[in-house]
């Protein structure tokens, strides 16, 4: 394969090795990703090596939307299927740090995955993931530009690098100091409202603090975002401006009513009986578990994307399901779906009496 | 449409080689280059009942991750990752498949034996006989090209050694085992070799689809310090040509090549065990029509026979230790004779057993 000579590819490898996960000497490093993700993964294995590190490279065909061999996953017996190997299930609990690499070849592969399967691998995931939510383990996910995730999003190979790049390769001790006077502002807040086309939402953040995400675990990251309290959300909400994307399935014109945190309501344009069937997977998947403020200015169109989307400047993003407990959070649910609403063609958002955001654009 | 022997040497590797049984966990290593066997490999051990603990990487020479080894400092590249060398303990069994792609060696001497370090301490277990573990190939685009034949010829004979009756072959292979472990003393004569060495008191293997495919050797540990003579291996590789060695007490006291004297001399210099015979080995794979500059295959070829520098099995009673194991080639099939305790037991590389 000709070698890629393209400095971004370096510059974002450093960028994952240094600052997202700061690895350290000695560390174990698992990364996990598709061949197509390539010219990073061998460029973040040698960052890794440079800094005396152990590199756990985890490559797999098809899908890395699961984190078992996607052959495999079709076949073997459920109750396999719902347990990690002992070894994988070691080492889990004692890499260092992860980095997930996406780099599809195919953006719905996996998809087809009977329901019972995708369950059954959540189910042997929750340990792994319950690592992630409370950082006990340090862990990072970045999108590699490939022709299935240019498709996805609409542009050439070319067109989705520069954006891909573009959102990735920003200051981030600038966007940092940036982003924390939007967390400033949300600490002191109670209730937050959410105004915008069919949607009047309000959710209570009193007592929880927010965490400014400025290029460490996601990336592009670009992101303040709160565990709202469990049982506060009322009123309801409407994705109208993007479809709802979660495990390669979309549902279109989402629309959720809650009662005391709860959601009492759900439908859908497309999709309803995906949406449903996710939000009965267990007790808190009919829960909020984050309010997400998209903040990276790079990113401004859609791209069916939600590593992207949520981070698009003028959105909001809700997640139902598990809540990240290094903010606070206590909803836990092998489920979390970010939905993204876009406030930018008339949304406006309160804190308690304030009106802070209106089409998107930032009051103070 | 894929390749339907794609999938019957995918059986043979989980249900002979290393017999899967529900509920292991059985480590398959390999390269991106062998997508559709590793796909396979998957499904059947899904199949059996068995978890898949997949090791991909891009396409070395081994199976492991090249790029990590090359940056990394010497004394962390030259060790597994602990959460690796914990899997390499506790895995039920274990699938080496080599799929390199051209050109992808390591950048230097140091990676070079790191990498083979990575590939010993991987496949130590299941050298040792302590654990089912196969070690074979897929046949990809650079072994067809270094062979000097278009993929499809390569994959035809690829599958031609591979997929055979093993237990027919074994029954084959079962008088050579005999003779050979009631040998105290074999002397190899061809053009350029002279070489005597002892057997006394070292049993034998044989290799029916189980330690490598394509199996079909019988193989032996020589006792350390007994080879004494001289040995020449013409067609190395293609860096390596008319290699000779003389050997005093078990050891290697004179070498030199008519082509790559530097990478032998580097290779002999590894470390002490280096220098000595780890195995002797027997080729007899009737499949094999032709050599393919590929070891794992010609060192099976019928009519030949193998010694390998370096590190042995202690499982036969070898002895010696090494990061070296360096099989070389000695066509028998044109003036060559095999003796036991003075013995003609095959002559041109037909047996007279």
């Amino acid at each position: 394969m000709a070698p890629v000579n393209d400095p971004r590819v370096r510059q974002l490898a450093e960028l994952l090795v240094e600052r997202c996960l700061d690895v350290q000497p000695g560390w174990q490093v698992t990364v996990r990703s598709t061949p197509l993700g390539r010219p990073l993964v061998d460029e973040v294995a040698r960052a890794i090596g440079r800094r005396g590190a152990y590199a756990l490279t985890r490559l797999a065909f098809g899908s890395d939307r699961f984190r078992v061999d996607s052959e495999w996953a079709r076949e073997a017996p459920l109750e396999l299927l719902a347990e990690l190997a002992p070894i994988e299930r070691y080492a889990i609990e004692q890499e260092d740090a992860r980095l997930t690499i996406r780099a599809p070849e195919d953006t719905s592969a996996g998809s087809d995955l009977p329901a019972e399967r995708r369950r059954a691998i959540q189910k042997a995931m929750e340990p792994s993931m319950a690592r992630a939510r409370s950082l006990d383990v340090r862990w990072a996910l970045v999108q590699y530009p490939t022709e299935a995730g240019a498709e996805q999003a609409g542009m050439s190979l070319p067109e989705f690098e520069e954006f891909v790049y573009g959102a990735c390769l920003l200051d981030w001790d600038v966007e940092q100091e940036r982003m924390a006077r939007i967390k400033e502002r949300f600490d002191r807040t109670e209730r937050v409202r959410i105004v915008g086309e069919a949607t009047d939402l309000t959710i209570g953040i009193a007592g929880r603090a927010g965490v400014v995400s400025a290029g460490y675990r996601n990336m592009p990251d670009g992101e303040v975002f709160y565990s709202p309290l469990e049982a506060s959300a009322e009123g309801v909400v409407t994705y109208s401006e993007f479809p709802a994307s979660y495990l390669g399935q979309d549902a279109t014109n989402v629309r959720l009513v809650f009662r005391e945190g709860l959601i009492v309501e759900a439908t859908a344009d497309e999709g309803e009986e995906f949406l449903l069937q996710t939000l009965d997977t267990d007790a808190g998947a009919r829960r909020l578990g984050e309010l997400g403020l998209g903040c990276n200015p790079n990113i401004i169109r859609y791209t069916h994307n939600v590593l992207f989307d949520e981070k698009i400047a003028g959105t909001v993003h809700l997640a139902v399901g598990a809540s990240y407990t290094y903010s606070g959070g206590k909803n836990s649910s092998v489920v979390h779906w970010d939905m993204v609403k876009d406030l930018r063609p008339g949304g406006e958002l309160w804190c308690d009496d304030e009106l802070v955001q209106r089409d998107g654009s930032w009051l103070f | 449409m894929t390749d339907p022997r794609i999938e019957q040497y995918a059986r043979l590797l989980v249900d002979r080689s290393i017999g899967a049984q529900a509920g292991w966990q059985v480590l398959v290593s390999t390269t991106t280059e062998a997508r559709p066997l590793a796909q396979a490999l998957s499904r059947l051990l899904a199949e059996r009942g068995a978890y898949a603990l997949t090791r991909i990487h891009f396409g070395a020479l081994y199976p492991v991750d090249l790029d990590w080894i090359e940056a990394a400092p010497e004394e962390i590249a030259r060790t597994l990752p602990p959460l690796e060398q914990e899997l390499v303990d506790r895995v039920d069994a274990s699938i080496w498949v080599h799929a390199p792609e051209a050109g992808r060696d390591p950048d230097t001497a140091e990676a070079r034996r790191a990498m083979r370090i990575h590939g010993l301490a991987y496949r130590a277990r299941g050298r040792a006989g302590t654990m089912p573990h196969v070690r074979c190939d897929f046949p990809c685009a650079a072994f067809a090209e270094h062979a000097g034949v278009s993929l499809a010829e390569y994959e035809d004979v690829f599958y031609d050694a591979c997929l055979r009756d093993w237990d027919a072959e074994r029954q084959r292979m079962e008088p050579v085992l005999e003779r050979f472990d009631r040998a105290a003393e074999v002397r190899l004569i061809a053009p350029g070799t002279d070489l005597v060495f002892s057997l006394d008191g070292r049993h034998g293997e044989i290799d029916d689809g189980h330690l490598n495919v394509p199996g079909g050797e019988v193989f032996y540990c020589p006792v350390e310090e007994s080879l004494e003579g001289k040995v020449t291996f013409g067609d190395v590789s293609e860096l390596v040509q008319d290699v000779r060695l003389r050997f005093r007490g078990g050891e290697v006291v004179e070498s030199s090549a008519g082509l790559g004297e530097e990478l032998v001399r580097q290779a002999l210099a590894t470390d002490d065990g280096a220098r000595r015979m780890g195995e002797f080995g027997i080729g007899c794979n009737d499949g094999i029509s032709r050599p393919m500059r590929n070891v794992l295959f010609d060192e099976k070829m019928a009519g030949t026979i193998h010694l390998a520098l370096g590190d042995g099995f202690p499982q036969l009673g070898g002895r010696n230790r090494s990061d070296l194991h360096w099989d070389l080639v000695l066509d028998m099939r044109r003036g060559g004779e095999i003796r036991c305790d003075g013995e003609c037991v095959q002559r041109d590389g037909e047996w007279l057993l």
